[in-house]
């Protein structure tokens, strides 16, 4: 069952059952009342009845003949209901013997009373009894007049009081019904307009789970719901980055296969080209040679490939010693290797380096700094000049590698770092490489807890920093 | 005359040996290493067949394939990637076919055999030295006399000529003449390669290449 529907059915039945129960108790109640007020007027009635007999009792006592007694008791009896006609009043008097002396009932006097069975000298009973599809109430008392007991029997008909109470329901029903009906289309908006928001919520929670993950509640209250819509949204908000995070590595991920198949297969189709055009066909020496020699250079890309491949996974691992060493020192040890690199084009290479020592792993920085050279000499055109510089700032050491070379444009100035990504899409390339050199850099930076910063301008030349985390004075690396 | 090919693959050394396939049984053969040279020179050319690399710098393969639409000559690609989303990608486009890197010289030249035939450029008649043979009316005549060859050394006949000067195993005739199905021994080459050059006079062209197969040279 819905939840709105729950709140519904369960606030009318709450309502219908209390509103029906006060309803009957104030009935009940006001019934009573009046009930109490009718038999107080009947008592008092009686008691008047009473006076007017006990006013005549000596004046009886004097003549002391039965007879006379009865004649004056009718008369009283007469008198009073006379003047009591319009009521539906009853009077009742027998003597000892249950003669009647006088009586004006209408209807069957019942055999059975009990309210006389206790009935003392000078007592007052009275019973409510319902005779045909009358209620009456019956007030008896025993009267001791001078030679005999009578019984007088006062009777009301109280059936009002109760036609009373039937209206009351009856006008009760026709109220319980609208007040239900009312209370029903209140109750049917306001439970629906309650759980609206929730509905909206799950029908948010729906569409995300469909893949949507950019979808959000819209809910303005402030309210416990309204809380628990901020928190969805929050939560959605994790889980979209979370799952772009995701796609984002699956993607990179993607592409590294992608370019590593194109990088492996390249040279393959080469080699395996190469070598069955002169298995199958007619030799020629200087096919043969050119062939070979296709094979070899191709073989020893693809050799260069897996080293590198090898480098980038072992960097993976980041389980290096570091040890202090002269940054400027190891530039100085492959200075005469890059030289010799840079010799093709005529490239002079500058070193300025401050003084001071770092943390390092060696071979890796070797790796990092030959690397950024390679790249900074295949961006160069001849006779251009490549500046390494190390700068000391507040303890903190920057490498840098600036050429004047053909710089990067913006678009790909992201992406460099992405194993295989080549600006240069072309692979006729003169200069071979696979396009891990500056991935590796960025792991052997990680290795140093280093950040690799570019700044590049098409034509002008590119700038590569390597920025170490700031050292203490003792040479200790911040974690 | 000869059909022209035109080579688009930015790897020098693929494109060059591609070129040297193709040359072999002749093709002729332009290359160009990227996507504009190759626009720019089909303005000026025709060609009957495109080779065409799908990472070019300049104007990748696809992008080419769209603009060169119009001129309707048939186009196979090359590329390394073989996820079949990218097969799908290129044969939308129009390509007639798709080779995935490393591929086989005799594989490239089957393919390109099928889509000129496909487009009704294929050679009707084969020629070598003094031989003539009409695909269409599997006939084969030698200085203007048929000779009546069986079935399958016509067919063998057939296969050996369109790889001329590229040496074929024993495996690849089997399978190029006899067909996926045939469990035979593979000496039936033999025997039919030693009828073929009997009735065609052929001991001098037909090849043995050791450990190998059979060539037909000039």
């Amino acid at each position: 069952m819905k939840f709105w529907k729950k709140i519904y059915i369960f606030s009318i039945l709450v309502f219908v059952i209390i509103f029906n129960a006060a309803s009957i108790m104030v009935i009940e109640r006001s019934h009573n009342r009046m009930l109490e007020q009718e038999i107080d007027s009947a008592l008092s009635q009686y008691m008047s009845i009473h006076s007017s007999v006990n006013a005549i009792v000596p004046i009886v006592r004097i003549y002391d003949s039965i007879d006379y007694e009865k004649t004056v008791l009718t008369r009283i009896a007469n008198e009073f209901v006379r003047t009591n006609k319009e009521q539906r009043v009853y009077l009742d008097i027998r003597d000892e013997t249950n003669q009647a002396v006088f009586s004006n009932i209408d209807f069957q006097m019942p055999e059975q009373r009990k309210e006389l069975d206790k009935l003392g000298a000078d007592q007052i009973n009275y019973m409510l009894r319902d005779i045909d599809e009358r209620t009456i109430l019956f007030t008896s008392n025993m009267v001791d007049v001078s030679q005999t007991s009578y019984l007088f029997t006062y009777m009301v008909d109280v059936s009002s009081v109760y036609q009373d109470r039937v209206d009351q329901y009856k006008f009760f029903v026709k109220v319980d019904v609208a007040a239900c009906f009312l209370y029903m289309l209140i109750m049917f908006f306001v439970s629906r307009g309650l759980t609206r928001s929730i509905e909206r919520l799950g029908r948010t929670a729906q569409v995300i789970a469909q893949g949507n993950f950019s979808e959000r509640v819209q809910l303005q209250s402030k309210d416990e719901i309204g809380v628990l819509a901020d928190n969805f949204n929050n939560m959605a908000a994790v889980v979209e980055d979370k799952i772009n995070e995701l796609e984002r590595i699956n993607q990179e991920k993607q592409r590294f296969i992608n370019n590593f198949t194109h990088e492996l297969k390249t040279p393959l189709t080469s080699i395996i080209a190469y070598a069955s055009f002169m298995r199958t066909t007619k030799y020629d020496e200087e096919m043969f040679l050119d062939g070979l020699n296709v094979i070899y250079s191709e073989g020893k890309r693809l050799e260069m490939l897996s080293l590198k491949l090898m480098n980038l996974i072992v960097l993976q691992e980041d389980d290096f010693e570091l040890e202090l060493h002269d940054l400027g020192a190891v530039i100085a040890e492959i200075k005469p290797a890059l030289d010799m690199l840079a010799k093709e084009k005529q490239i002079a290479i500058v070193t300025e380096c401050g003084p001071g020592e770092l943390r390092l792993e060696k071979d890796l920085m070797k790796v990092l700094i030959f690397n950024l050279v390679d790249n900074a000499i295949k961006a160069s055109d001849k006779q251009q000049t490549i500046t390494l510089q190390i700068v000391w700032q507040d303890g903190q050491c920057v490498l840098a590698v600036m050429d004047q070379g053909i710089g990067i444009a913006k678009e790909h100035q992201d992406k460099i770092f992405e194993p295989f990504y080549m600006v240069d899409k072309s692979r006729t390339r003169s200069g071979k490489g696979a396009g891990l050199g500056l991935a590796i850099c960025k792991n052997v930076a990680k290795v140093h807890n280093a950040n690799i910063r570019v700044t590049s301008n098409e034509n002008h030349g590119t700038k590569v920093e390597v920025v170490f985390a700031p050292t203490f004075p003792k040479g200790g690396m911040q974690e | 005359m000869n059909k022209k090919i035109l080579i688009v693959e930015d790897d020098v050394h693929i494109s060059k040996i591609i070129k040297m396939n193709l040359n072999i049984v002749n093709y002729d053969t332009t290359e160009v290493y990227d996507g504009l040279a190759a626009l720019e020179l089909l303005q000026r050319e025709k060609f009957d067949l495109i080779l065409l690399d799908v990472m070019i710098p300049k104007l990748d393969g696809f992008a080419l394939m769209e603009r060169i639409r119009p001129y309707c000559i048939p186009v196979i690609f090359l590329t390394a990637k073989n996820s079949v989303y990218d097969k799908v990608d290129g044969l939308r486009l129009g390509a007639d076919d798709y080779m995935v890197k490393p591929f086989e010289a005799i594989e490239l030249l089957a393919r390109i055999e099928t889509v000129l035939r496909r487009y009704g450029k294929e050679e009707r008649m084969l020629g070598f030295q003094s031989l003539l043979i009409d695909l269409d009316k599997r006939e084969v005549t030698k200085q203007g006399e048929v000779v009546e060859l069986t079935p399958k050394e016509y067919d063998l006949l057939v296969v050996l000529l369109k790889n001329k000067n590229i040496a074929l195993s024993r495996e690849q005739f089997i399978d190029k003449v006899w067909g996926d199905d045939y469990y035979g021994e593979t000496r039936t080459v033999d025997m039919h390669i030693k009828s073929l050059r009997k009735k065609l006079d052929l001991q001098d062209h037909i090849k043995t290449i050791y450990k190998l197969g059979y060539r037909l040279e000039d």
